[in-house]
């Protein structure tokens, strides 16, 4: 508890700092703006700022840490801003900062003989290595041209965790054409990721010595990099006053390291170890060096009428892996006065499993590629959600040079079917700055 | 697949058959009615991207983290 309690105090503590510094930027630049007399509308009328806040936890049996048997626990609090800034009629600039901090099995079971107490792959060990804090950095840029019909997006981003940096650039153009009836929109963004593998502890060296007959055939990964690079096409349509739709398909490529280095494999030809209830590894799992994703997804919405909206979506994957998946969403979003909105949702995924994908001791150590990880495992899932907002389109509440645009508080429950289970809470307020 | 691309290209020609004016775009422009993920749906679609497989094809990332935990 007091864990989280220090977690939140640094993550309340840095925010305070981004604000300050977002703030100095917005009014440094809303002087400058002053000394434009133009009369085009602008794209963005007033700074936005959107605080968003998240818990998630999860837990499940089979952890890809314990080679497919153990705790899945894990619980996230991610805390993000997110600053939209005029920079004139035509450029909008986005500042995505967040941090979020979490307390994982799959992390302390690294080193499952840390904590003091039994080492067992159905409790997470209470070492050092149980908490994470991941940070992200996501700008981008916006320019839409005279006649609004053009819209050019470029975007970087950066994220650092412990055993992991991040990378990536991007950019898109937008068309709209048609009366603005029909967009179509090209996007390409690219990550170049590093790993700092962390391996299984008795995979580092001085346990051969001193379990009698373990000799693992284990070696490093020698390319510790993962790019992955994606280009997305989609059009949007208009299809009645009631009633759009869009389309989207992504092209992703992904090489390097696509393996997760601590994520232990049994082996069904390879005699069993123990280190108290815990069985060592015979190996991390080896997945391709390359992998091909194709997502294709499309959307429709449909307004009932002045108090329901239906907000459909289907996505069609697969990829060179041998994993096809369906996801099929639905959110109807009653609005019950002009200020209060329902939104309950309902979400429903399906997949195969991947080729490599094997359960405990059923891979044999002459295999080339192999893992116990059940996300690449077959399996469906059903999500419900229920989320309530409040809207203030005068934004009357004031909070220093903040009006309150709108509330959202929102609770999914996602219930997988082999057995892994998750709750996810998210607070959202909505701000214009004065 | 062959459907999903036929849908893609009906809607790519129907662009030249229904054109609704701005003014009559009073339940398009609503905000329930934008058809990219809302601000509050991106953590979801982030644990979604860690717990499964596929990704993708709606607004959210497509790859960068490693997605691990």
């Amino acid at each position: 508890m007091s864990e989280w309690y220090l977690a939140i105090l640094i993550i309340k503590e840095i925010l305070n700092k981004i604000i300050f510094f977002l703030l100095f930027g917005v009014t440094f630049l809303g002087q400058a703006q002053q000394e434009n007399t133009s009369y085009k509308k602008r794209v963005l009328e007033t700074s936005e700022l959107e605080m968003l806040f998240s818990y998630y936890s999860q837990d499940g049996q089979n952890a890809a840490v314990s080679g497919g048997e153990g705790t899945e626990e894990l619980t996230d609090a991610t805390s993000t801003l997110v600053l939209k800034m005029p920079l004139n009629e035509d450029d909008v600039l986005t500042v995505d900062v967040g941090i979020s901090a979490y307390t994982s099995a799959s992390s302390s079971n690294i080193n499952p003989f840390d904590g003091g107490g039994t080492a067992t792959p159905f409790d997470a060990s209470s070492g050092e290595s149980r908490n994470d804090v991941l940070a992200y950095f996501n700008p981008s840029y916006s320019h839409s041209s005279d006649d609004r019909n053009s819209i050019w997006t470029a975007k970087a981003y950066a994220s650092n965790e412990y055993d992991y940096f991040s990378i990536g650039f991007g950019g898109s153009y937008t068309r709209l054409f048609n009366e603005k009836n029909t967009e179509i929109s090209l996007a390409f963004q690219a990550f170049l990721d590093s790993w700092n593998p962390q391996y299984p502890v008795e995979l580092r060296g001085g346990f051969e010595g001193n379990i009698p007959g373990y000799a693992p055939g284990f070696t490093r990964f020698e390319n510790e990099n993962r790019n992955s690079y994606s280009t997305t096409l989609s059009i949007s349509q208009i299809l009645s006053k009631r009633l759009q739709g869009s389309l989207s398909i992504d092209i992703v490529v992904q090489n390097g390291l696509l393996s997760t280095p601590f994520q232990r494999v049994y082996f069904g030809d390879v005699e069993d170890f123990f280190v108290e209830d815990f069985q060592l590894a015979d190996d991390v799992e080896r997945l391709p060096d390359t992998r091909f994703k194709i997502p294709i997804g499309g959307r429709l919405n449909y307004y009932v009428n002045d108090f329901l909206i239906l907000r459909s979506y289907y996505r069609f994957y697969f990829d060179d892996w041998g994993i096809t998946a369906h996801t099929a969403s639905l959110e109807a979003p009653i609005k019950l006065n002009d200020k209060f909105t329902l939104y309950p949702t309902y979400r429903y995924y399906t997949q195969s499993d991947a080729d490599y994908f094997y359960q405990k001791e059923e891979a044999f150590s002459d295999f080339a590629f192999y893992t116990s990880d059940f996300d690449l495992s077959k399996y469906s899932a059903n999500q419900y959600g229920f989320g309530l907002q409040y809207k203030d389109i005068f934004t009357k509440t004031k909070l220093f040079f903040f009006g309150l645009k709108t509330i959202d508080l929102k609770y999914s429950y996602y219930d997988r079917s082999n057995g892994l289970n998750a709750s996810i809470f998210t607070l959202g307020t909505n701000f214009i700055i004065d | 697949m062959r459907k999903l691309i036929l849908l893609f290209l009906v809607l790519i020609l129907s662009s030249s058959c229904v054109v609704i004016k701005e003014y009559e775009k009073v339940y398009i422009n609503d905000a329930e009615m934008q058809l990219s993920l809302k601000g509050m749906d991106r953590f979801e679609t982030n644990f979604q991207i860690y717990r499964e497989a596929a990704s993708g094809a709606n607004g959210g990332k497509s790859g960068g983290g490693c997605g691990c935990n």
